[in-house]
């Protein structure tokens, strides 16, 4: 088991800017999917070893195991059971447990598998109280309320994150100092260090699916955002991690950087997209599609040049749909609730429903939907305004309001909203939620009475590049 | 019933001593407000955020049922000083939001009323995510109290955040639940009135009179001159026009995005025509 662990260990010190690095994670990523294969052999070479740790090695396997989707409720209570126990173990015995990783990923895929539970059953729990025609289950289900109780899954996690001092490490990184003085006795350890390290992505996806979108991007402060994080060199991670980003970025209506995301992760996935030939291709693939939907719910609220790999694929994708929003106005509100529907996480309640009131339990994708919608009603005459004013450099507001046929007031309050919305924090350096106020539109106006005075940004000539290729070229 | 067999004890930090309720002044209490004040404090960090209420937010406190109270207290402090602290109530309702029984609905209303103060931002939206959609959202046949009262004041904040400002007013007048969910933050129709005189003048260069009294809920037009001349400092001309200083927002100039250019871009080539001479 060891032997496996080292082939995988080392942490490369690479170029930011290289795509050597890029090659090494394809690599990477080759390696652990034939890995995985073995995955099954090397647990039975161990159980010839050794009874005792086998029987651990065994379950720590079993934790990054896939429930079966089809499982019983005694299933999903028996696998919560086992979780805790493991995770009791493993933080509450006397000083750290000597165990090795299964696997580089295994960590990952544990605390994935254990997150993916929890969010299945808790969704699974609202159905059952929604339907309100399964008695036994319900009362079960009533009766045991803690059950994968999001109490307890948040403990887990924060659980994980101290005893590893995860977060203490990952700042002395950032300083450019060594980790391994402030890891303390369990972080120095693989085990912990790689369950506190996922334990964060975990966090952030658990915030997001509670609704909390800031205080999930706030949990990733320590951990930056780019390929030498070690999130970067297991895959599933790396896309859950923007995903679930990208996806709180725009609910806190900071469309650009949502893009950057998306954009980010997508064209990451384009270039390894030969790699993927196993069960992960599939989750990847619908994972692309639901992200290239709130691209476009993105670009909608901001136009914004894209990737021509990602425009590409977009237009292929949802062509008709992204025209509908682009266009704007009320027929455009059906299209976006149907995207955010197909793209959202699959929100859940943190306490159990009322089991004796089906009606009252709502779908928590209905209510984030409908908050989520309110501003998209805000911003819906958006487009259209811009398209009118892109044409004139002054412009009667009365004229302009009957050209659209609306009051002059709500012409008014039109040309507000989206001046305001103009105006949008940009990640520029540091922790996710810092940013700058920026400009997002290059068109732009002021009213004098009732007199809108507009006017264009032009881009200018972008020379050091032209200048730097050709400087270059000359002295080559 | 089963066992639940790591649950709860696996850390310390979840639960602790209640903490006491006191509060040091806030060192910097905003009383009056001010032009000045810009428009990117979106109230999510404050300065006047004390220590303690740093240490709960920022750590395993804020998951503490016994943090609440130390959070409604200071939500009552920004209430009566003035300033805005979402990110601490944001932590407040997250603490509802995991222990039911704990909600108070005044408190929730008065941390809706906070944010919808910081319009236009996300603020609002941020704390509804927080709520049960049992109060947001309630089904048929479930509706409470509450519930009722969220929904009146989502109603109120989409027209801040669509810029129906005389809507909002009118909004405000027409019920008197409005009368009593305001009651609790000090000054809340002088903190709208003075955040929509900031948002008018980054758009406006001049105004009608007769706009201004319907975006600023003023009932007449001496009322808005004394306003506008006081707190704002605009000029108000014989034909009814209200003159607004330039600023960076109000211009519409032309402008064109030039290239930012470093010494770092040309570092590379300097190094190699300074390597290849020497």
């Amino acid at each position: 088991m060891s032997a496996f662990q080292q082939g995988m260990a080392p942490i490369r010190a690479m170029e930011d800017d290289s795509d050597v690095e890029e090659e090494a994670l394809v690599a990477d990523y080759q390696e652990q999917v034939q890995y995985g294969q073995d995955d099954d052999l090397d647990g039975l070479d161990q159980a010839a070893l050794a009874q005792a740790a086998d029987d651990l090695q065994a379950r720590l396997l079993q934790a990054a195991q896939p429930l079966d989707y089809q499982a019983t409720l005694e299933a999903k209570f028996s696998s919560y059971d086992n979780y805790c126990s493991l995770f009791h173990y493993i933080l509450n015995s006397e000083g750290p447990v000597d165990l090795e990783p299964p696997s580089y990923y295994w960590a990952w895929d544990v605390i994935d598998e254990f997150i993916y539970q929890f969010n299945t059953f808790s969704t699974y729990r609202a159905r059952i109280a929604r339907q309100g025609n399964n008695e036994e289950e319900a009362q079960l289900l009533k009766e045991n309320p803690n059950t994968w109780g999001c109490y307890s899954v948040l403990n887990v996690l924060y659980s994980l994150i101290q005893k590893s001092q995860i977060q203490e490490q990952l700042q002395a990184t950032k300083r450019g100092e060594d980790a391994a003085l402030v890891a303390g006795p369990y972080g120095s350890k693989a085990l912990y260090k790689m369950l506190g390290y996922f334990s964060i992505i975990g966090l952030l996806r658990v915030h997001c699916l509670l609704g909390d979108f800031s205080l999930a991007l706030k949990t990733l402060d320590d951990i930056e955002l780019n390929k030498k994080a070690m999130f970067a060199r297991v895959m599933a991670a790396h896309f859950t991690t923007y995903y679930y980003v990208g996806f709180s970025y725009m609910m806190m209506r900071r469309y650009a950087d949502a893009l950057r995301m998306f954009s980010h992760i997508l064209i990451y996935v384009s270039r390894t997209k030969n790699f993927q030939k196993n069960a992960q291709y599939d989750n990847i693939n619908k994972k692309s599609d639901q992200m290239l939907a709130l691209i476009a719910i993105c670009v909608a609220f901001q136009p914004t040049r894209l990737d021509d790999t990602i425009h590409t694929a977009l237009r292929e994708k949802y062509g008709e749909q992204l025209l509908k929003l682009q266009r704007g106005g009320p027929e455009s509100l059906p299209v976006f609730e149907e995207l955010f529907r197909t793209a959202c996480p699959k929100f859940i309640s943190p306490v159990p429903p009322n089991f004796d009131a089906p009606e009252s339990n709502i779908d928590p994708i209905e209510h984030h939907l409908s908050i989520f919608m309110e501003e998209v009603k805000t911003n819906m005459f958006n487009p259209t305004i811009k398209s009118y004013l892109r044409l004139y450099t002054t412009m009667d507001l009365k004229k302009l309001a009957g050209f659209l046929d609306v009051k002059p007031e709500e012409l008014r309050s039109i040309l507000f909203v989206n001046k305001q919305r103009n105006k949008q924090i940009r990640w520029n350096e540091g922790a996710l939620l810092e940013g700058e106020w920026v400009n997002t539109s290059d068109l732009d106006y002021a009213l004098q009475g009732d007199l809108i005075h507009i006017s264009e940004a032009k881009m200018g000539r972008k020379l050091v590049d032209w200048y730097l290729r050709n400087l270059s070229r000359t002295y080559a | 019933m089963r066992e639940e067999s790591g649950k709860g004890k696996i850390l310390d930090g979840f639960a602790q001593d209640p903490p006491s309720v006191a509060f040091p002044p806030a060192t910097h209490p905003s009383s009056h407000i001010t032009m000045a004040s810009t428009l990117n404090m979106n109230g999510e960090d404050p300065v006047e955020r004390p220590q303690q209420i740093r240490d709960i937010i920022g750590g395993l406190e804020r998951y503490n049922p016994q943090a609440a109270e130390v959070l409604e207290a200071y939500l009552q402090q920004q209430c009566e000083e003035k300033f805005t602290d979402c990110n601490a109530n944001r932590a407040l309702l997250k603490l509802y939001q995991l222990n039911p029984d704990r909600i108070k609905d005044e408190i929730v209303t008065n941390v809706l009323v906070k944010t919808m103060t910081q319009f236009p931002s996300p603020q609002f939206d941020l704390a509804l995510h927080l709520l049960s959609p049992s109060y947001s959202n309630p089904g048929p046949g479930s509706s409470s109290d509450l519930a009722e009262a969220v929904a009146k004041l989502r109603t109120l904040n989409s027209h801040l955040e669509g810029a129906r400002y005389d809507h909002f007013w009118a909004t405000l007048e027409s019920d008197d639940i409005y009368a009593d969910l305001t009651t609790d933050i000090k000054g809340f129709e002088e903190i709208i009135r003075v955040k929509i005189a900031q948002l008018i003048s980054l758009a406006f260069r001049e105004i009608n009179i007769s706009v201004l009294e319907s975006y600023l809920g003023l009932r007449s037009e001496a009322e808005v001159k004394t306003f506008v001349t006081e707190t704002c400092g605009w000029k108000v001309g014989d034909d009814g026009i209200v003159h607004i200083p330039k600023n960076s927002e109000n211009e519409a100039k032309k402008t064109e995005i030039r290239e930012d250019v470093s010494i770092d871009m040309f570092s590379r080539v300097i190094k190699r025509s300074w390597e290849e001479n020497a």
